[in-house]
């Protein structure tokens, strides 16, 4: 089955203060995007540029952007959930499992009550019951976030799904593949940092749904390596999300997009820092990518 | 075809770390995930429920007894390395421990006493000796592009502790001290690893928000008369991960290492490079992993001590290595309260 997938997506790691070029660069997306407005001013150039669609955790900035820009309606959202940062962040105080139990601790009432007592009762016995069922649970909180807007498609985040390759068991994947489906009726998507390791055991498990993964023509985060993950992407007929195309600020928009042209791609994500460089980036890519 | 030996490895400790290690050690085909240990019983059900095929066990020595394993991952709290360290090595077992050593300096030094002229493979959790950056800086230093050093400026900022918190990793008694023993000692590894052991130390340190310090600044002093500043604190804000600097001066020109980049400004060209500017991005340099989840270097650290087990040869950063970066600790913090300089030889 082929899922239809945004061809342009934009990406929110500078939203998020993250960049692989300086620390400069990432204190000043720290400090840029801590205003939603200008969240939503880039949202606008996007959209502008030809952009319907936009993969994002749920961080208070974006989610503030979204309420004032006036076309978020016709955005679809790709949410990867979980926010695997604020976990780990947790993490040093709590503990893992108690940064989780902390996150359920942590829901409303109007929460509590839309996930059912069933849920509140799963997640008091967790630690001598069911980890998976508390896996569902905060798996539907943070879907909670995102109700109110158009998805296009969930997205499993590269933590979550890297360590599910390395644990050798296809159950959280497939577990996050039919709840998707079966209770939102979504398109599951996995994100990973292992692309050339997680393609031939999906595989091998029979588990098809699209991959959001890095490529790029330096090879930046294309493991185990750039030519593995180039057979692969034209080999195997998985729908992909390429990522990391810009090789973390590295390449040009013409030199990347160009890479990509020959490749078995479905959809492009890409984050920008401004709104110039939304209106450019998008235009290169349009234009080579014939969009 | 002869099967290739595995190495059976245990891993000790399933907090953050031990869940990281886990997910490294199960994809080195060299190696063989045989059991997963931790005190808190209730981890049983998550380990069962993801999948891990490996048996958990909340007693060690039950772990060892059983399993008999050939080496081990230990990732528990700081003050819990000696006592999980000893009957491994009691089974002449090979053990890879996250850094720090130990909680405390006397604890340190059992832990390498323990090992010193045994057969015994031992590595450290210094992340950034396995860095694709930091192992290019190690290269240029070490032919001497920038000549006889001068002086260094470093510095180790991460945006974690506002107010006061709970935990082990915040408790003295438990982990050491805050952020130079539990965030810097990546720092104070690296300053090592470059300089060689430091001469003399002068440190303040500074409460804020917690029970252990939250910043703190220092002079060491390495070979050769090399000053060195180095502040650290936990508490800065706009610092969503860890983030180094070191800014080294030597006879040939400048040397800027960050977490991102190199930045060179030589005087004249030697070595290849170029008169003033140079700039090399991390994103630039080939990645020898084939496998990553948390940070960069965590597949390569654990490939380097499984492969050194297999070859009987010292992994990067041995228990060595840990413990003259646990003598760097030391004199920080005896300096600290006895509001002196400390000669590093006084730390035995």
């Amino acid at each position: 089955m082929t899922v239809k997938l945004d061809r342009l997506i934009l990406g929110a790691n500078p939203f998020e203060g993250v960049s692989y070029i300086s620390r400069s660069q990432s204190v000043h997306y720290l400090e840029y995007f801590a205003k939603e407005d200008n969240v939503a001013a880039v949202l606008e150039a996007a959209y502008n540029a030809g952009v319907r669609a936009v993969t994002c955790s749920n961080t208070a900035n974006v989610m503030a952007a979204f309420q004032k820009f006036p076309r978020t309606k016709d955005l679809a959202i790709y949410p990867v959930i979980p926010n695997a940062y604020e976990y780990a962040m947790e993490a040093s105080e709590k503990g893992v499992l108690g940064a989780v139990l902390s996150k359920a601790k942590g829901f409303s009432m109007y929460q509590k009550v839309k996930l059912g007592l069933r849920a509140i009762a799963k997640i008091k016995s967790v630690l001598t019951k069911d980890v998976m069922d508390l896996l569902l649970e905060l798996l539907n909180f943070e879907m909670t976030s995102f109700e109110k807007l158009n998805l296009g498609g969930v997205i499993l985040h590269g933590q979550i799904t890297d360590l599910a390759l390395s644990s050798h068991n296809p159950d959280i994947l497939s577990i996050f593949q039919d709840v998707i489906r079966e209770s939102y009726d979504l398109e599951p998507i996995l994100a990973t940092h292992n692309f050339g390791l997680l393609l031939p055991q999906l595989i091998e498990w029979k588990i098809k749904i699209p991959l959001m993964a890095p490529l790029n023509s330096k090879g930046f985060m294309m493991k185990p390596s750039k030519e593995e993950c180039e057979k692969l992407v034209q080999e195997a007929g998985y729908q992909i999300i390429a990522k990391k195309v810009l090789a973390g600020g590295r390449l040009a928009p013409e030199e990347a997009f160009s890479y990509l042209l020959d490749k078995k791609v479905d959809s492009v994500v890409v984050g920008v820092g401004s709104v110039s460089e939304a209106y450019h980036t998008f235009a290169v890519a349009k234009n080579i990518l014939k969009i | 075809m002869q099967e290739q030996k595995k190495i059976r490895v245990a891993v000790i400790g399933f907090g953050k770390l031990g869940i990281l290690h886990t997910a490294v050690v199960n994809m080195i085909p060299q190696a063989e995930l045989a059991a997963i240990a931790d005190i808190n019983k209730q981890l049983s059900t998550y380990v069962q429920q993801s999948g891990l095929r490996a048996p958990f066990f909340s007693d060690t020595d039950q772990m060892l007894a059983e399993v008999k394993p050939d080496a081990a991952v230990i990732c528990t709290p700081a003050f819990a390395t000696l006592s999980v360290a000893e009957p491994c090595l009691a089974r002449d077992m090979d053990l890879f421990l996250e850094k720090p050593l130990a909680d405390t300096f006397d604890a340190a030094k059992k832990l390498t006493r323990l090992v010193s002229g045994r057969k015994i493979v031992h590595g450290t959790g210094y992340l950034f000796a396995h860095m694709s950056l930091y192992k290019k800086a190690k290269s240029l230093l070490a032919e001497g592009l920038l000549g006889r050093l001068y002086r260094v400026r470093s510095s180790m900022y991460t945006s974690e502790v506002f107010g006061k918190k709970k935990g082990w990793y915040y408790d003295a008694e438990k982990s050491g001290g805050g952020v130079v023993i539990n965030i810097a000692s990546h720092l104070l590894y690296l300053l090592y690893w470059y300089f060689g052991p430091a001469k003399s130390v002068f440190a303040q340190t500074r409460r804020i928000h917690s029970d252990v310090e939250d910043g703190a600044t220092a002079l060491l002093e390495f070979p050769d008369g090399l000053q060195t500043v180095m502040d650290v604190s936990w508490s800065v804000p706009g610092y969503r991960l860890p983030y180094t600097e070191i800014h080294i001066e030597g006879e040939n020109g400048t040397m800027e290492l960050t977490n991102d980049y190199i930045k060179l400004y030589l005087y004249k060209a030697h070595r290849g490079y170029p008169r003033e500017w140079t700039t090399i991005h991390r994103i630039d340099l080939p990645s020898s992993s084939r496998f990553e989840i948390g940070a960069e270097g965590l597949y390569e650290e654990d490939q380097d001590f499984i492969t050194c087990c297999l070859e009987r040869k010292n992994p990067a950063g041995t228990w060595n290595d840990g413990f003259e970066v646990q003598r760097m600790i030391e004199a920080i913090y005896r300096s600290a309260a006895q509001k002196k300089a400390i000669s590093i030889g006084e730390i035995q």
